[in-house]
């Protein structure tokens, strides 16, 4: 219950009360104008400089669980007081002008009726907590359009509007501007006279940047307010063809070594036919021990990728090894201080999940005003732009198209996204992903907790349809093991980690100078994690999900899993071109860690080898296999079928229960034939590495039942 | 969270079923603890390093006096080693001399310590091999002292009253196999104590994973196996988990166990067509037939000499754990009682279903002191502030047992090695020949010396015809089973053959002269007591005999053909050599 009142015995300037003076949060005490100062006769009295005002009686009143008495004071008096009991920060404070812009923005909304009270109400309790634009919050709930809010600052600030939907850009006098500057500040010359540039802008500019704008250009210039979307189109178009060449170029020349543009260099091909050769040669002249060898090589390496992969899990069982981040200092967190965050969303042949996917952005935790959302979009995609067109969404959805050229691949999109972020850190989310709300701010704590050389957080990442089918259930449970296990060990080992496809977190910066994703490998991800440990840079994991869609469609399935095993052929193939450098800059336990890691991928190649023996000579009893099998051999090779198997098969139990997922828990059991799946889709992806190597199999989402 | 303003958002024109909740919302209805570590105790590997190494040097410091110098060992023991030593040094290596005889972890996990065959031939690795298990229980019982809250010197005196206790004493260095098993359980129950404390599910799956070892070390795991995984399912009930919980959890548990079950019945399947062959041939649960008979008064009597002689301690834990289950509805009090009755319950029920060769023998009062100490932790953990009173009744109890069981060892009618492990300790003299109750004879000396004369004598692999089962030990003490031809080599039909053809396959056979189960020794009787002219005898001891198999010899033939035997003895040695190695030398 609140009342107010203008005149009562007990006043502010009386003294302020400890035990109530922090009942109300710093940003609500300045943006409204209040304090909570005494407590009188059960009822907590606050001053106000407007006690009339009713969206100043309810905010409070929702935040103190006591009878609120409304006290008019001036606003000096208030101001002073609580400057006194939340010492102000010179940058953190609204100065005058501000906040005189502020109410008259408020005002000229609500008295034309374009906002409600209520839209207002809120509006203004996220500027309390962000100290953004009020205009820029109101556009970003689509309270109000982005063209409306144009009008009121041109009305403001007193600067002619240009409307950019239509317009055919001169390239050369937009190019005027550079483009890290253009895109940084969001303005472009739009039209050029002999001593003055029209310059297109989405705010008016401070002083600062028009003297570094006026630098760049070489002559005066004059502003003109333009909607934030529809100047992020104009400059994606006028730097397209930069932007694609970076996106696709980049690494490839910056760092060529790096690159899987080449699957197998000289080099490789010429050790790889040595090999062939020698054991040819040996074949032919000791075949039997030939053969015994290769069995015998083979049972060594699925015996180390086995073990290295049963000691990473059972470290993880025992331990939590997530970077640790609790509700508290989330809410703790002061949003004045949260950063740009970019979200970069791949689509491709996504129309109908979009309306799904903007909602579950929006769901985030996080000051819509300072999400980066990049919709990356394949030119040839008209479904998909039309359909984010059609949507009308607010500024903070960036619809990206990406011209089209080859190689036509999720990492090239990502890469001419990150061009344009603005964000200080930035995320990877599929189409169809749902994370947790929290996870961006549990991603920028996780930041703060670890050491300054991680600069990527990865997200745990499971399903949300693993109830639909045994292919979701036993995705869900790899997944599982995966995420809950394998990685958190991984990271906390300060291994290689072949990240995750979806949920981890950049420092912008640091991904642009490692040349972001390799647009040649279909597992940008993975190779990623091992490149940027090969720079010194680390991984952590935090314990926040990512729901996704699992695959539902064992073809689409084969097609998403023969991509992964394919981009991790090509991934150890392109880090192992110099093996010793990698053995020098990751280190025995990092050398060892990625190979074991790719190994995986190998083991199912030559899992169906092995059934395909074990099942001949139990029911032949051949002898010539059992020569195979030699003493240490058989014992490597029993001990992998007989126990080895059943600690995988345990594993995706185990990560099933780690994440209190016991519906399926009992598919695991059949995990088995999950593997069969696996070896056809690796082999899938080892011929597919000869024959098409940087063709995308692209994965078709929306097959979960209900989707929306 | 961020405000919502009232514009709508975008209309989502379908309507999903799958219902995505986070991840807070999903498991906000689980009993247990997922996905992150509740509090626990913390971690302090420094200490259960210690409290292991302290007690590893012990028992095997211990059990080297006892087995190398006062030898007392059991056939049984080196008869696993001997398995284990094939493993690697037969020729070829043979993973079949497993065999089904035995669990076959009591071989396998021994088998490490046989990869240096001089090692396992001094036998100086023997006691290690239940010394490491029996370290191991020991961590595990302080470790749920700590869950409970036990003062760190009641730990101590805790550990070593109770590592003092003769019984434990003897089956912790003489390399017996029984702690094998135990500690497994123990470390299961542990786990699951662990779980009852904490509710973390990890230590679910961790008990699931040590009884799946444990029921291949020994099959009378399962019974506490079952037990438990009734009382998981029970106790989260309780707890008002949800149906799936139930079910993921217990299939998580159980999961381990059937697994290893299902595949040991398939070997058994596939190698001798009787998928239980495992069970009932065991000589964990197979009758020899001979059994003593118990009237059920017997059975009591005896039920009750095994609990006051062997585990005394359970005389006062039952009743306490029953009390505190029943007044105090305390779950986790009413399993252990269930588990400690059925621990005192079952050697006489094993005898009533004649499912056992070895009836009443006070081995079986080990499970019951093991169980009696976790019941006995459990308890001074419920007592709260009482733990440190419950703790020092359980130490006096511990202290006061060891010279009470010592005495009783001497005397005590059902029993293999206890009352030879006394004598050895009580006159510190060897006991090579002693004879234990059932009339064993205790030594290996004529084993060894039969093993130097084949070391010193024989070097042709496979050259030496013998029935394993009963000369284990002689090949043991040889180091080499590549020079014996025995049933692991090619199974038992090869064997047979070259039994009755011995002179196309070997030049030697090795027999044993005081058992009636050896199937060599059964055909060549006359070879035995030394009265086949053809059969020369190459070295006699106390236990066996080696005798010579001249060229053309064949089981019941009259003669030997054109072959002269004396043509290739060596003069001045007395013993008949092959031609190969007279070539030789």
């Amino acid at each position: 219950m609140t009342t107010s009142q203008t005149r009562t015995t007990t006043r502010i300037g009386d003294g302020v009360d400890a035990d109530v003076r922090h009942l109300i949060p710093e940003g609500i005490c300045r943006t409204f104008r209040v304090l909570p100062y005494a407590v009188v006769d059960g009822s907590v009295l606050v001053a106000a400089a407007d006690a009339e005002d009713a969206i100043t009686e309810q905010v409070v009143a929702e935040r103190v669980d006591r009878p609120v008495l409304l006290v008019r004071h001036t606003v000096n008096e208030i101001v002073a007081a609580i400057d006194e009991a939340y010492p102000p920060v010179e940058s953190e404070v609204e100065t005058p002008e501000a906040r005189r812009a502020r109410m008259q923005m408020a005002q000229m909304l609500t008295r034309s009726g374009l906002v409600t009270a209520e839209q207002l109400r809120r509006a203004m309790l996220e500027y309390a907590r962000t100290g953004d634009p009020l205009g820029d919050i109101l556009v970003s709930h689509q309270a109000i359009s982005e063209d409306v809010l144009v009008a009121a600052l041109s009305e403001l600030h007193q600067l002619q509007r240009v409307g950019l939907g239509d317009f055919e850009p001169d390239l050369k006098v937009a190019r005027r501007l550079p483009e890290p500057l253009a895109l940084r500040l969001q303005a472009i010359p739009v039209a050029e006279s002999e001593d003055v540039v029209l310059l297109a802008v989405a705010r008016p500019l401070a002083d600062d940047d028009v003297t570094e704008v006026q630098a760049a250009l070489g002559s005066s210039f004059r502003q003109l307010l333009a909607n934030r979307t529809e100047l992020d189109q104009l400059i994606q178009q006028v730097h397209s063809v930069h932007y694609a060449e970076i996106s696709t170029r980049g690494l490839m020349e910056s760092r060529p070594e790096s690159s899987a543009h080449v699957v197998i260099t000289g080099t490789q091909k010429a050790v790889l036919v040595m090999t062939v050769v020698a054991l040819v040669l040996c074949g032919v002249i000791w075949p039997v021990n030939t053969l015994i060898g290769i069995v015998g090589f083979c049972s060594f390496i699925y015996l180390i990728v086995s073990v290295y992969k049963f000691r990473l899990t059972l470290r993880a069982l025992g331990t939590h090894l997530e970077t640790d981040v609790t509700d508290a200092e989330i809410a703790a967190i002061d949003e004045r201080h949260l950063p740009v965050y970019t979200i970069l969303v791949p689509l491709y042949k996504e129309a109908g999940i979009v309306q799904r996917l903007v909602r579950d952005i929006n769901a985030l935790d996080y000051p819509r005003t300072r999400l980066d959302v990049k919709l990356l979009c394949e030119e040839d995609d008209d479904e998909t732009i039309d359909k984010i067109v059609s949507l009308q969404l607010p500024p903070h959805f960036h619809l990206v198209v990406v011209p089209d050229s080859l190689p036509k691949t999720k990492p090239k999109a990502c890469n001419y996204g990150l061009q344009l972020s603005t964000g200080a850190y930035c995320v990877i989310f599929d189409a169809e992903d749902r994370p947790d709300p929290d996870q961006l701010k549990k991603a920028l704590l996780a930041f703060d907790h670890v050491p300054s050389n991680v600069v990527c957080i990865q997200a745990k990442l499971n399903h949300f349809n693993q109830d639909q089918n045994l292919l979701t259930a036993w995705f869900a449970n790899e997944y599982s093991m995966h995420f809950e296990l394998v990685l958190p060990a991984m990271g906390a080992a300060e291994s290689p980690i072949p990240l995750g496809g979806t949920s981890n977190h950049f420092i912008t910066s640091t991904l642009r100078e490692l040349g972001a994703w390799d647009p040649f490998n279909v597992t940008e991800d993975a190779d990623l994690g091992i490149r940027l440990h090969r720079e010194g840079y680390r991984t952590a994991m935090i314990d926040s999900t990512t729901l996704e869609e699992a695959n539902s469609n064992v073809g689409n399935w084969i097609r998403q899993r023969s991509r992964w095993n394919k981009g991790y052929y090509q991934t150890w193939l392109v880090h192992m071109r110099n093996p010793i450098g990698l053995l020098s800059q990751t280190g025995l336990r990092g050398f060892m860690s990625f190979n074991l890691t790719m190994g995986s991928a190998f083991v199912l190649l030559m899992n169906p080898i092995f059934w395909g023996l074990t099942t001949l000579y139990v029911l032949t009893q051949w002898g010539f296999i059992e020569q195979l099998f030699p003493g240490i051999v058989f014992y490597a090779a029993s001990a992998m079928l007989f126990i080895g198997n059943f600690i995988f098969v345990y594993l995706n139990v185990a990560g099933s229960l780690q994440r209190g997922e016991f519906g399926i828990t009992r598919t695991a059991l059949l995990s088995p034939l999950y593997w069969g799946l696996m070896s056809w889709a690796a082999w899938k992806g080892f011929i597919q590495l000869f024959t098409n190597p940087f063709y995308w199999e692209k994965t078709e989402h929306g097959l979960d039942e209900g989707s929306s | 969270m961020t405000a919502q303003l009232s514009q709508p958002e975008p209309t989502v024109t379908t309507v999903t079923t799958v219902e995505v909740v986070t991840n807070r919302e999903r498991l906000s209805g689980v009993v247990q603890s997922v996905g992150r570590r509740p509090d626990d105790i913390p971690r302090r590997w420094w200490e259960s390093a210690l409290v292991f190494g302290l007690f590893l040097v012990a028992y095997a410091w211990f059990g080297y006096w006892l087995v190398v110098d006062m030898h007392v060992v059991g056939f049984e023991t080196l008869d696993r080693f001997n398995r284990a030593l094939m493993i690697w040094h037969n020729d070829p290596p043979k993973l079949s001399s497993v065999g089904f005889d035995y669990p076959p972890l009591t071989i396998l996990l021994i088998s490490p310590l046989t990869v240096v065959p001089a090692l396992a031939s001094s036998l100086i690795v023997v006691p290690l091999a239940s010394a490491v298990f029996a370290a191991f229980t020991m961590v595990t019982f302080n470790t749920m002292m700590r869950r409970a809250q036990v003062l760190a010197p009641l730990r101590v005196v805790v550990l070593v009253a109770f590592g003092l206790n003769p019984l434990v004493a003897l089956y912790a260095a003489s390399g017996a196999r029984h702690f094998m098993w135990l500690t497994f359980v123990v470390a299961a129950l542990g786990a699951l104590f662990a779980w009852y404390v904490t509710a973390d599910i990890r230590f679910v799956m961790i008990a699931g994973l040590a009884f799946a070892i444990a029921a291949l070390s020994g099959y009378s795991s399962l019974l506490w196996f079952v037990v438990s995984a009734i009382m998981v399912g029970a106790i989260l009930a309780r707890l008002g988990a949800d149906g799936t919980e139930i079910e993921g959890t217990t299939v998580g548990f159980a999961a381990p166990t059937v697994y290893v079950i299902a595949l040991w019945s398939a070997f058994n399947l596939i190698l001798v067509l009787k998928p239980f062959n495992w069970i009932t041939a065991s000589s964990d649960s197979a009758s020899s037939g001979g059994l003593e008979s118990f009237s059920a008064v017997e059975l009591l009597e005896y039920t009750g000499r095994l609990v006051l002689y062997g585990a005394p301690i359970a005389i006062v834990v039952l009743p306490a754990l029953v009390f505190a289950g029943i007044a105090r509805r305390n779950g986790l009090a009413l399993w252990l009682a269930v588990i400690l009755f059925l621990s005192i319950i079952v050697p006489a029920l094993s005898v009533a279903l004649k499912i056992t060769d070895s009836p009443m023998v006070m081995r079986n009062a080990l499970p019951i002191l093991l169980f009696s100490m976790i019941g006995a932790i459990w308890l001074a953990r419920s007592a709260g502030e009482g733990a440190t009173l419950v703790s020092a009744l359980l130490v006096a109890g511990l202290i006061i047992s060891i010279p009470w069981t010592f005495q009783a060892m001497k005397t005590y009618k059902y029993q293999g090695l206890e009352s030879t492990f006394a004598a050895a300790v009580s006159t510190r003299q060897s006991q090579e020949g002693a004879t234990t109750p059932d009339g064993s004879t205790v030594g290996y000396v004529s084993e060894q010396a039969m093993a130097r004369w084949i070391k010193d004598n024989v070097t042709l692999n496979s050259s030496i015809l013998t029935d394993n089962a009963q000369t284990s030990a002689v090949i043991l003490l040889t180091g080499d089973p590549a020079l014996f031809f025995d049933r692991v080599d090619k199974s038992d039909g090869p064997w047979l053959a070259a039994a009755k053809d011995p002179a196309a396959h070997v030049d030697y056979m090795l027999l044993s002269t005081n058992s009636s189960a050896d199937l060599l020794s059964n055909l060549y009787e006359d070879a035995v007591d030394g009265s086949n002219a053809f059969l020369t005898e190459a070295y006699r001891t106390e236990r066996y005999v080696l005798v010579s198999v001249p060229s053309g010899f064949r089981r019941g033939a009259d003669s030997l053909g054109d072959q002269d035997p004396a043509a290739l003895s060596i003069p001045g040695q007395g013993i008949t050599t092959t031609p190969v190695e007279a070539a030789d030398q």
